[in-house]
């Protein structure tokens, strides 16, 4: 093996505890997912978007600049920030199951600082579980599966499941792609004539 | 011409609390139209259990106000409702590729509901308020199957509210 490859597995392993970092701490989630969002911005975009002070927000953008998430992209003041791309896919030994660990995760993650759901989930679930939700997320998005499938499957109660994917929703429509389904309101005809249910 | 709406555990789980303007966008729409929502006796036990770490959406209070009702229980002699559910519960079940059995009856109950009231003739069209789509595409798609296709209508939960906000707004 020549030291270049030895050199590029360093740059994974790098990547993978810089991830891991990310997914620890739901502001530095939050800061990249916005960075993600933008494109590019500067630091006083990042105090006026998350309500940050200027010395906790130079420390974040420095932070994940030197995880090697984020980079600088203009070096002239005010200097502007860009993440980079995160895909990073975990496979088992067996090879039998993968997951990937997208900006959609991370995203879910930094949420939980302003969603009571998802901080709520991932105390009882931890980032794990919220993984494991985000899948299920974008599959019920996609009609594949309900709710209530997902409560069966995780062993939790339908209504736990329900609030999840709601928090969820916001993240699937971010990150990928997803058709509209049923019938618009306008398209209603509703009045009147309410049937006897009792 | 009498019009049944059926809703969902999701409906109300979107439409949040009654200080919430979701909520009462949804209460304004149900008292505007004279509508009430029925809820399947399953969707009912789902949103009424007593959970410490959630705050429970509002179905009791809904109920109190006299525009959200219970269900009575389904009536399976009735051989159409029976259909309804291993229908639903199929349709479900493709979608993810496992076996039938394991999809939940709750899913299918909606269907199940309208099927009863189209057959009887308690209702003439359903409305069906989901945010499981495949919960409210399978109800269509089964129940036009059973020559009930132009009177059944699956209403996306989400997307319901928000044009109701955004009207009012």
């Amino acid at each position: 093996m020549s030291r270049t490859s030895n050199h590029a597995d360093g740059d994974i392993v790098r990547d993978l505890l810089s991830i891991a970092d990310l997914l620890e701490d739901p502001q530095l989630a939050q800061l990249y997912a916005y960075l993600a969002r933008e494109a590019e911005a500067t630091v006083p975009d990042v105090m006026d978007e998350l309500d940050l002070a200027q010395g906790t927000a130079y420390n974040y953008v420095n932070r994940l600049v030197d995880a090697g998430v984020v980079e600088v992209t203009n070096d002239e003041q005010p200097r502007r920030y860009a993440a980079h791309e995160i895909d990073l896919t975990v496979s088992t030994p067996a090879g039998d199951r993968e997951y990937t660990i997208t900006p959609a995760l991370i995203d879910a993650v930094g949420r939980r600082e302003t969603n009571a759901d998802i901080d709520t989930y991932i105390d009882r679930h931890g980032v794990a579980g919220l993984a494991t939700a985000l899948t299920y997320a974008v599959a019920r998005e996609r009609g594949e599966v309900t709710h209530r499938l997902m409560a069966d499957d995780l062993d939790i109660s339908p209504l736990a499941a329900e609030m999840i994917l709601q928090a969820l929703r916001p993240v699937v429509y971010e990150h990928y792609d997803v058709d509209k389904a049923g019938t618009a309101l306008d398209e209603l005809d509703v009045g009147g004539g309410a049937a006897d249910d009792t | 011409m009498s019009r049944l709406h059926i809703a969902d555990t999701g409906l109300f789980v979107a439409m949040g609390q009654p200080s919430n303007s979701r909520y009462q966008a949804v209460r304004r729409f149900a008292r505007q139209n004279d509508i009430t929502f029925v809820l399947p006796e399953r969707v009912y036990d789902e949103l009424a259990v007593e959970n410490p770490d959630v705050e429970a959406p509002p179905v009791t209070v809904a109920i109190d106000e006299e525009w959200t009702t219970v269900a009575s229980p389904l009536d399976f002699s009735e051989p159409i409702v029976s259909r309804a559910m291993d229908g639903v519960q199929r349709y479900i079940a493709n979608g993810d590729d496992r076996p039938a059995d394991d999809v939940e009856r709750a899913d299918a109950a909606l269907a199940a509901l309208a099927a009863q009231h189209l057959s009887t003739g308690t209702a003439t069209e359903v409305y069906i308020y989901t945010t499981d789509i495949a919960a409210g595409e399978g109800a269509e798609t089964v129940l036009a199957s059973e020559g009930y296709g132009d009177s059944v209508t699956f209403v996306d939960g989400f997307q319901f509210i928000e044009d109701l906000v955004t009207g009012d707004s």
